[in-house]
């Protein structure tokens, strides 16, 4: 029997998008879709991902057109243009950005045509097509960030070698990606650099105008955005490095800041200064703390992970380099492109560990729960890195969870983050409160 | 129209009840033409994002016992549901069921190619996959805008994997978000999928059992309603998130059946009247003391334990009305704006006026001038509040565009705004203006509820340090333009 199962996912579709253009502030997305669309994009990216909403824009204020029964016979583009010039009137935005679903796509309105009649308006509106059908919210993130490279931005009359653009996280869809953009943003201004991002407090629509402008771009992910960081190459010559992971920890961050300061030639004495001082500042703590986990006998040593690519090469190298837990499996649930998986395998193998584990491709979140039915926890429990999803049966079998990706779960992420030492230590402190807690099974 | 469990396909609210999402004027003129069968819909040209039937539909079906549902969609269609996943691992169970688990929701994952050359053997494979790991005692398959688009027949998948799998594997069909404007119309397409599933076969049984069953979204609050009931002989069947195959049959066989709200069960309550005999009480809802009060002698009356029903009020009534009063003290002559679903937005303003407040405006999500009625006496419980208790008060209706409440508020600057999901409420904070979320359910029944609802208005009037400081601070995501604008303006009338 070919059956292939597929549920808790931890993608949203290809609308999910539209959390991009959210992420940039006074960028207000038009919706063509279905009234639920929005509903369906927004719990797994929203508010069952850390307690997360639009700031500029509350979810319930983003206009749609509600595609209805009328629109699969007569077509929508008209209430669509009509729900355009609405908002131009209506919204304060420094930018529209209209996003279209399935139905829109099956009957074959035109979004682009729609949004051409904007051209040369005072307030830019781009647009993008991100049906559910055509593939998920990773998808989308990137289709927008397409068409802002396509449909707006113009080279820049000089570039500024100090600024590097940042790319690879996709807000929203990474829980904690505020707090760790703005931590990264706060290393690199140390090491020399003039950060340059989109999403978030304070960046805006400026910040998008100074893109051509960089003197290189940082891909900060397993693979998203490297196809962007190609494009922008081609378009205004921007080199960019790829650095495979947002750091966690000691080993990892050590790392990314070497690679940076190498790659910008950047002063290797401030860096190396910033990083034994971390270093130690981190150690510090974890030997404050470190009598209290050892006597703590049994806190589990393997892990399994399921989540996205970019927090499973995160927690991967950070679990398994610095805090010495064995990986036992990887589950990859974001729909990594076929072309990058070989690629991810070797991203997460890439640790100081000489067995080898699966490293597992698949959009159904729910092969995790089916994999541990029939495993035997009476002698030693596993810690289980996932999501909101993993939380009922980590629950269940009383197994140490930490959520590190969408969906995150119902708790407010703030401006947490496990990025960098300091990041590091927050990971630590929620992974042992979690194993303390479910250390005493009469399982066992 | 009524109910028929031969429909392949349930009619949205709009074509079956004359629902409506676009009114503006008084509660009583809205109730009137209602009754009269000539209330208009009004469109909007300018409109937000809102909430689909087809999201609401699967959350009501995956809640239920035993069951899985596959999703004829693309993947993203489901999206949503680890929020509802989260919240009912997190209910208690029933007692002597095991501990609440994720729901069993799959996806066929219909993609572009699928569009084109159609997804039926996709669609039985999911179903088989859904068998096969989570051995489910009934499968439901969603059909969605996309599949409905691109025309898949999910009825002949259905009857196939029945006869393949050996349990039943039941057609969910008219929740598709396209089809209506009407997320409740998501709660119709579950509760027919659902009886048909497991009550179409049921016999009707002659002698009725001292019942009655409860249609909600959760049991939330049961523990405190049970013993009212018991005092008049009796049980309670709750037809919830965790409601197995033996409690619909439960039901099918209960004395009388009343629900949460016209919307979410006014369907199910009619099948269990139409085709099994279970009345339906459906025009006083048990909320405030003046609702519990009449509902529950309606009850009584009913199983012949009228003076028991007595004896339960005033009980309550000694229990908790001292306790109200002194509340009420400080809620007296406070003003509310109240924005929620159909019936609870008219149960709050009601409530509201019990406690001494008064609601300077109501915003109701949908109107349902009329639910699954059988006897033609029988009205909503907005109209019977009308007709009955003179209940009056400007509104409108609008489908979550908050952005048209948002209008009303600064018109009306009440006190307080009372909202239910869907943010308003949060609308209405961020700009200084305190707010509450209101409570539907079990939870909120009888003067234990009153009590509740007055508990939590108190505190909502009582601190509001940090929803002054958002005021201090609020940005509108809106031009001056807008903001300037009457409400309504945006509204033209279009014959139903
Ligand atoms: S998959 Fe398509 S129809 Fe479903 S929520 Fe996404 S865009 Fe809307």
């Amino acid at each position: 029997m070919n059956a292939t199962c597929s549920e808790q996912h931890r993608t949203a579709c290809g609308v999910g998008g539209l959390f991009t253009a959210l992420a940039i502030e006074r960028c207000l997305p038009i919706m063509h879709c279905g009234p639920g669309c929005f509903g369906n994009v927004s719990a797994t990216l929203g508010s069952m991902n850390g307690g997360q909403s639009g700031e500029t824009y509350l979810g319930s204020v983003i206009p749609s057109t509600n595609f209805c029964e009328d629109d699969v016979v007569f077509g929508g583009t008209e209430r669509l243009r009509k729900l355009i010039g609405e908002c131009e009137k209506y919204y304060d935005a420094d930018m529209f950005f209209i996003v279209d679903g399935c139905t829109a796509e099956i009957v074959g309105d035109d979004i682009g045509e729609a949004a051409s009649e904007w051209a040369g308006s005072e307030k830019p509106v781009l647009y993008a097509s991100l049906p559910g059908f055509k593939g998920n919210n990773v998808r989308g993130h990137e289709q927008v960030l397409s068409a802002i490279a396509e449909q707006y931005l113009k080279p820049a009359r000089g570039t500024d070698p100090k600024q590097v653009n940042i790319f690879g996280v996709v807000p929203f869809f990474d829980p904690m990606w505020a707090g760790s953009l703005d931590a990264l943003e706060e290393l690199l201004t140390r090491m020399g650099l003039k950060p340059n991002i989109i999403y978030g407090r304070e960046r805006g629509v400026a910040n998008v105008d100074k893109i051509p402008a960089a003197g290189f771009n940082l891909v900060i992910a397993p693979w998203t955005d490297l196809s962007l960081a190609e494009r922008l190459k081609e378009m205004f010559g921007t080199p960019y490095l790829h650095f495979d992971n947002l750091p966690i920890g000691p080993t990892e961050t050590a790392r990314f800041i070497r690679s940076v300061v190498d790659y910008a030639d950047l002063d290797r004495g401030v860096a190396e200064d910033y990083i034994k001082r971390e270093e130690d500042r981190f150690y510090y703590y974890m030997r404050r703390s470190y009598p209290w986990i050892f006597s703590c006998k049994n806190f589990p040593r393997k892990f399994i992970v399921n989540a996205a690519s970019a927090a499973a090469v995160s927690v991967v190298r950070f679990a398994v380099n610095d805090l010495g837990l064995i990986p036992s499996r990887v589950y990859i649930t974001d729909g990594t492109p076929k072309e990058h998986e070989d690629m991810i395998s070797e991203q997460l193998r890439r640790v100081d560990y000489d067995e080898d584990f699966d490293v597992i491709f698949t959009e159904d979140g729910g092969l995790f729960e089916e994999s541990i039915k029939n495993e035997d926890f009476s002698i030693r429990k596993i810690c289980v890195f996932g999501s909101a999803w993993d939380l009922v049966p980590a629950k269940k079998y009383k197994l140490t969870f930490v959520s590190v990706a969408a969906p995150y779960g119902d708790r407010m992420v703030g401006s947490r983050t496990y990025f960098g030492y300091e990041g590091a230590l927050r990971f630590c402190e929620d992974l042992y409160a979690n194993a303390a807690d479910n250390i005493v099974d009469p399982g066992i | 129209m009524a109910v028929d469990l031969n429909w392949k396909t349930i009619p949205a609210r709009e074509q079956r009840l004359g629902s409506i999402t676009g009114y503006d004027g008084t509660l009583s003129d809205m109730a009137t033409q209602g009754c009269k069968g000539c209330l208009r819909d009004k469109r909007r040209d300018f409109q937000t994002a809102s909430s689909c039937a087809h999201h609401h539909m699967i959350n009501q079906l995956a809640g239920l016992r035993d069951v899985a549902v596959v999703d004829h969609a693309p993947t993203g269609c489901i999206g949503s549901q680890v929020f509802f996943s989260s919240g009912r691992a997190k209910t208690e169970p029933p007692p002597g069921a095991p501990p609440m688990e994720n729901v069993r929701i799959m996806s066929s994952g219909i993609d572009e190619s699928d569009t084109i050359f159609g997804a039926a053997e996709k669609l039985k494979n999911a179903v088989r996959a859904a068998y096969v790991r989570h051995k489910p005692r009934e499968i439901y398959i969603a059909t969605s805008c996309v599949s409905a688009v691109i025309g898949e027949d999910a009825e002949s998948v259905a009857a196939e994997m029945s006869e393949e799998l050996g349990v039943p594997v039941v057609p969910a069909t008219g929740g598709e978000g396209l089809r209506s404007k009407i997320w409740a119309s998501g709660f119709d397409a579950y509760c027919h999928a659902a009886s048909v599933a497991r009550l179409k076969d049921e016999i009707r049984a002659e002698h009725k059992k001292p019942a009655i069953s409860y249609v909600g979204f959760a049991p939330m609050g049961r523990r405190h309603i049970e013993p009212l009931f018991k005092r008049i002989g009796l049980d309670l069947i709750c037809l919830t998130a965790a409601a197995s195959i033996e409690d619909f049959k439960r039901a099918a066989e209960s004395a009388a059946t009343w629900g949460q709200c016209g919307a979410q069960s006014s369907y199910l309550c009619s099948v269990l009247e139409k085709e099994f005999g279970v009345r339906y009480f459906q025009s006083h809802l048990p909320y405030g003391g003046v609702g519990f009060e009449r509902f529950f002698l309606d009850i009584a009356r009913f199983v012949g334990r009228e003076e028991d029903g007595r004896r339960v009020i005033e009980e309550e009534k000694a229990k908790y009305l001292p306790k109200i009063d002194k509340i009420k003290r400080r809620l007296e002559g406070k003003t509310a704006l109240i924005a929620m679903g159909a019936s609870f937005a008219y149960e709050y303003t009601r409530i509201l006026g019990e406690l001494g407040m008064k609601v300077l405006h109501t915003v109701a999500y949908h109107y349902d001038p009329k639910l699954d009625n059988l006897r033609p006496e029988e009205r909503v419980a907005a109209a019977t509040d009308v007709f009955e208790l003179k209940l009056d008060v400007p509104t409108s209706v609008n489908d979550a565009q908050q952005q048209e409440t948002n209008l009303l508020t600064k018109k009306y600057k009440p006190d307080i705004v009372l909202s239910r999901a869907h943010e308003a409420g949060v609308f209405a904070q961020l700009q200084g203006i305190p707010a509450m979320d209101a409570e539907i359910g079990l939870i909120v029944m009888g003067y234990r509820g009153l009590y509740r609802v007055a508990v939590l208005l108190e505190e909502a009037f009582l601190m509001n340090n940090l929803v002054k400081k958002f005021g201090e601070r609020y940005v509108s995501p809106f031009s001056a333009l807008y903001e300037n604008t009457e409400p309504f303006q945006f509204y033209r009338e279009e014959a139903i």
